[in-house]
């Protein structure tokens, strides 16, 4: 490159100068994008805000998110105080006793 | 093809430019007619509604037809520069840029399918999606320039609103709710077409085939009349499902004897003719304008039915 000189470098670029009319129709488009835009804000608000009051918020209801990749199916969901917690990619046919044992503690 | 729009002298737009920007006239037979759909789906399957909730589906309605205008304006700046009528739209008339009626247009597309969805269920976001589409591409890009039942097919768009008014309600879409858009979409025909009869010389000018242009005012007369004959037993077609009652039956029986006298003289007249009277234009005119009266009533009626408890079931069917 024999012309190193950036872009209008040592050119004076004079100010843009709106008209007032100009100047008072953006202040007025503005004020409008504002206000539509907070209107917006407004609506998103309020559809959430009856969508949360109405919607079922119970532990069983599967609104929460899953870590396992949604809400659980009603058969896959345990009873929370019934069963003790097992190990990750364990079933309740794993951890069960084989037939004929009594599990440790068991009431005669 | 068209000639090439004069350039637009230089003004600042004013709220209300961007407000005819979303054809505000159409937006609100749109929403009325959203509206009736939303009223009688409610009423019909006893399916109770938040009142905030169906104020936002409708607005949602509103500005989906907003956007569609916009893109409309937008993609028809050049013909609408053309013809007197359409003159002093924003962009033809230099008040706004045609790219930020695009931009507007897009934006509100998004924001009002967004709303929809939020306030009722993706069914009724959906149908708003596809009918912006049907509006803005299929009618305005594709049909309208292209063959002269442009506005048949196109008026689906425009027949959208109560099944989305519907579908918002109960998230689906019976049979009901498709006879109302069937009304709508009979009833564009010799709605449109009365007002093309009038301003064929500048469709012409612009080059867009509207019927009148290309087939003749006496065949367009002709297809009048064909629409308004299955127009009118279909609009008595609630009735036999159950969906409109005996105010409903009688408003729309009454209007639609009417609109059918309104056709039959449109047809044995020379309106749009070169050689027709100023009766004759002024009959044209008449039609136009009792065709939006029709709708409006016949509409009225259903909410009127739905929305008072007024409803009394016509024995029978």
């Amino acid at each position: 490159m024999t012309d190193s000189k950036q872009p209008y470098e040592g050119e004076f670029i004079p100010a843009a100068h709106l008209m007032p009319e100009a100047v008072a129709a953006r202040k007025k488009r503005n004020l409008w994008l504002g206000l539509a835009l907070l209107g917006f804000v407004v609506l998103v608000a309020i559809t959430t805000m009856i969508r949360l009051a109405n919607a079922n918020l119970s532990e069983g209801a599967g609104f929460y998110y899953s870590n396992s990749g949604g809400s659980a199916r009603e058969d896959e969901r345990m009873p929370i105080d019934d069963q003790p917690a097992l190990p990750p990619g364990m079933t309740q046919e794993q951890a069960a006793p084989p037939p004929g044992i009594e599990p440790e503690g068991a009431p005669e | 093809m068209t000639d090439a729009p004069a350039t637009p002298a230089k003004r600042y737009a004013t709220a209300s430019d961007y407000v005819n920007l979303m054809k505000p006239r159409i937006m609100m037979l749109v929403v009325f007619t959203a509206a009736a759909g939303l009223i009688a789906a409610a009423s019909v399957t006893q399916t109770p509604i938040n009142p905030l909730m169906g104020a936002i589906a409708l607005l949602a309605v509103a500005l989906g037809s907003g956007a569609a205008g916009a893109i409309n304006m937008w993609f028809d700046s050049d013909i609408d520069a053309i013809m007197t009528r359409t003159s002093t739209r924003p962009i033809p008339s230099g008040a706004v840029p045609r790219e930020e009626a695009l931009a507007m247009g897009l934006i509100m597309s998004g924001v009002s399918v967004m709303l929809m969805w939020l306030a009722s269920n993706w069914l009724a976001a959906a149908l708003l999606a596809f009918s912006i589409f049907y509006y803005g591409v299929i009618y305005t890009m594709w049909l309208k320039r292209s063959t002269p039942q442009n506005i048949v097919i196109g008026g689906g768009a425009g027949a959208f609103p109560p099944v989305i008014g519907w579908a918002a309600v109960t998230g689906n879409t019976p049979l009901d709710a498709w006879i109302l858009f069937a009304i709508i979409f009979f009833w564009t025909p010799p709605h449109f077409w009365a007002l093309s009869l009038l301003a064929h010389g500048e469709y012409e000018k612009a080059g867009v085939p509207m019927l009148p242009v290309t087939h003749g005012a006496k065949h367009t007369r002709l297809q009048m009349l064909i629409y308004t004959i299955l127009l009118v037993p279909l609009a008595l077609a609630p009735v036999v499902t159950g969906l409109g009652g005996w105010i409903y039956a009688v408003t729309a029986g009454v209007l639609g004897a009417v609109f059918l006298s309104y056709a039959v003289r449109v047809f044995l007249s020379k309106a749009g003719d070169d050689d027709c009277t100023g009766a004759e234009k002024k009959l044209a005119r008449s039609m136009f304008l009792f065709s939006i009266l029709y709708l409006f009533v016949v509409f009225a009626a259903l909410i009127l039915e739905h929305a008072a408890g007024l409803y009394f079931a016509v024995k029978g069917f």
